[in-house]
């Protein structure tokens, strides 16, 4: 077991073209981390370039104490999944999960007796004399992480383990990587770019865009406090609503927008670096968002624009007059009476209104 | 209620679509099943019409060579058929040449230059296939290159070279110069460009070596190409004729393809049936090796990604 320790790390494939921007980033021993991004934002260079599979071009990587930047990708302690796979199509699967074993020279007997371990913990035991071909997707991703877990590495990396699989094999496989990580307490090292898993899974989530990290922090805290417009988006589903704003009071503890037509909003944050009349962006996550009474006259009128019935919740797109974006509301399963056409008010309590400046960036909350 | 009532017009107007789309896709589909049985049975009059043409010589051999009377040799089509079937001229073929002897020289031939020949160009593809380095589509230009000179260019200087060599009326002169092809490197490149990125990676994280990975990874997966490649090469180097035949003088040491030329052609050939029989004694060994690599060209990377 072992930290990983990043620092100001870069990675260029062309001279021109910078992926990674200089990332900074402490893993402690044992600690579950998953890197979350969209496509594209440079979320498998990282992981390859702690794996050893790809050059660092600047920066320092520590594995444990030891600086690895030059060290071979077998000799840093990692066992790699990958999302393909990638498992040898002419071996069984007990010579695929002892390959690193009969490489490095271990007797056989303890190679057979990891692999025995491992495929037990991994419930593949039946399917030890399989050749890959021979075993479905589920049970192929199950010999890639046994063939992580044989040889016992400090870290494990994994590249989207579960995007090639369906849906409920994704949950289970979900859980079942949960429940490893607590049974063997090694680092893991998680890429996805789906942000439930990186919820679920993660000690720490690590929100990457466009090769530069955007903010470090539980699952929680990121979801309560995204620190930036981008990791507001990201997270939760269906996303925060993020609604257009000009700042029209600063007070203590407290912020007063207005939208258009006149609605104000107030925000509990802390936007004394502010000033009356900047642009800003009010964010609020649809579960918060109320149903007031009819009659209330503070709050904001708006029509159903569409509903959606997932059983557990209801989803309702609402538009208010005057306001271009659609704005979602998660309501309890048991709100049936909603249709299409409806006039509803709704209210923002303040305490779960976020606000972002100009630039994107949080303002903090007051409380 | 109006809005109902419009809603049930159009429903009532896109069922009778429906209904008239489904019998023109039924006409449709039927046109199709006609076409695809056209294009089918095309398929196979062409296929049967290769398979003949590709045959016809060895069944002419192999039914004059069965035939204990040879004056049906040269009417068509009855030399399809033997004549008083018998096994006499294959007796002969051992009693009037050499032919075990041959065959032991064509096989310790034929051997060391497949696996030669599969050594270099994996060696040789490997790099052109998966490093990076300077120079690298130059050289694999040059490669290609070579396959457009005629191979007789070669007769000269590699003779001149083999005596040098000292290798003149030996086995390995006689195979040496076929060991290095741009044909069966080109064909390794290939197999390797189409290895996932991914199996390579998962085995030097496994801390295979570059040559582990070659070996334990990289070529079990590439069986078919190998496979393909050994054939190649076995029917190159069994039908080899013109370079041995000058390499070679001592008789002991030709290959059978000369030494059936030599012994049983010319002015003091026995008979066309000898010959047949002895062609057909020649081949055999190939057929028989393509039995047993051919389950090889089943494809080597099911079940790696995905
Ligand atoms: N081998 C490579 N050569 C050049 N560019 C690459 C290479 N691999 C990835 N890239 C580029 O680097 C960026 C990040 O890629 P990647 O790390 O695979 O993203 P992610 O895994 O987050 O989807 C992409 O723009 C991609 O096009
Ligand atoms: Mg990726």
């Amino acid at each position: 077991m072992a930290s990983v320790t990043l620092k100001n790390i870069k990675k260029n494939y062309t001279k021109d073209v910078t992926v990674i921007k200089g990332v900074d980033l402490d893993i402690q021993d044992g600690e579950f981390v998953v890197f979350v991004g969209p496509s594209g934002c440079g979320k498998s260079t990282m992981l390859r370039m702690i794996a050893g599979l790809e050059d660092i071009t600047d920066g320092e990587l520590f594995i444990g104490d030891t600086l690895a930047n030059d060290v071979h990708a077998s000799k840093r302690g990692i066992a790699m999944v990958f999302q393909s796979y990638a498992l040898y199509p002419h071996m069984t699967v007990a010579q695929n999960m002892g390959f690193a074993l009969k490489l490095a020279g271990t007797p056989k007997a303890e190679i057979d007796e990891r692999v025995n371990k491992a495929a037990d913990i991994l419930q593949i035991t039946h399917l030890l004399e399989r050749k890959p071909k021979a075993l479905s997707g589920g049970q192929r991703q199950r010999v890639a992480i046994g063939r992580a877990i044989v040889r016992e590495p400090k870290v494990f990396l994994f590249d989207e383990p579960l995007s090639n699989l369906d849906a409920s094999l994704r949950l289970n496989m979900r859980v079942e990587l949960s429940k490893l990580h607590q049974d063997l307490k090694t680092t893991m090292i998680y890429v996805t770019h789906d942000q439930v898993e990186a919820m679920t899974l993660a000690d720490r989530i690590v929100v990457f865009n466009a090769g530069v990290i955007q903010q470090v922090g539980t699952p929680l805290e990121m979801y309560e406090n995204p620190s930036n417009l981008f990791v507001a988006g990201f997270l939760g589903s269906p996303k925060m609503n993020l609604l257009e704003a000009q700042l029209v009071g600063v007070e203590q503890g407290a912020a007063v927008m207005r939208l258009p037509k006149g609605i104000t909003v107030r925000s509990a944050v802390d936007a004394s670096r502010g000033k009356v009349g900047d642009k800003v962006t009010l964010g609020i996550r649809p579960e918060h968002i109320q149903l007031a009474d009819p009659q209330d006259a503070n709050a904001i009128p708006a029509r159903v624009d569409l509903i959606e019935h997932l059983g557990d919740i209801v989803l309702a797109y609402i538009e208010i007059p005057g306001i271009n974006e659609i704005i979602c509301l998660k309501l309890p399963g048991h709100m049936t009476g909603l249709k299409y056409g409806d006039s509803v008010r709704i209210a923002f309590p303040e305490k779960n209104v976020l606000l972002f400046d100009a630039e994107g960036l949080a303002f903090k909350r007051s409380a | 209620m109006s809005a109902s009532h419009s809603a049930e017009k159009v429903l009532s107007s896109s069922a009778k679509d429906s209904a008239a789309s489904k019998k023109r896709s039924r006409n449709m589909a039927n046109s199709r099943k006609a076409q695809r049985a056209l294009a089918l049975a095309g398929q196979y009059a062409g296929l049967i019409a290769f398979a003949i043409f590709t045959c016809f010589p060895f069944v002419w051999a192999l039914a004059v060579g069965l035939s204990t009377d040879p004056s049906n040799t040269w009417l068509f089509p009855r030399s399809f058929w033997p004549t008083e079937p018998g096994l006499m001229w294959f007796e002969r073929v051992f009693t009037e040449m050499p032919f075990l002897k041959y065959l032991k020289n064509s096989t310790v031939m034929s051997f060391w230059t497949i696996v030669s020949v599969v050594v270099i160009s994996v060696l040789a593809a490997y790099p052109l296939a998966r490093l990076k380095f300077p120079g690298r589509n130059l050289i694999f230009v040059a490669i290609i290159a070579t396959l457009m000179l005629p191979s007789e260019v070669n007769i000269i200087p590699n003779f001149i070279t083999l005596k040098h060599l000292g290798l003149l009326d030996s086995y390995w002169g006689a195979i040496i110069p076929n060991f290095a092809g741009a044909f069966g490197i080109f064909l390794m490149k290939q197999a390797f460009e189409q290895i996932p990125q991914d199996l390579i990676d998962a085995a030097r994280v496994d801390g295979a070596t570059e040559l582990q990975i070659l070996w334990r990874v990289m070529v079990p997966v590439s069986a078919p190409s190998i496979a393909a490649l050994s054939i190649f090469t076995l029917v190159n180097a069994w039908n080899d004729y013109l370079w041995p035949s000058i390499v070679i003088t001592t008789r002991d040491k030709l290959p059978l393809a000369v030494g059936v030329f030599n012994d049983l052609t010319g002015p003091f050939a026995v008979s066309t049936s000898l010959v047949m029989a002895a062609i057909v004694l020649t081949v055999l060994p190939v057929l028989i090796f393509f039995a047993f690599t051919q389950r090889y060209f089943i494809s080597g990377l099911d079940g790696a990604v995905k």
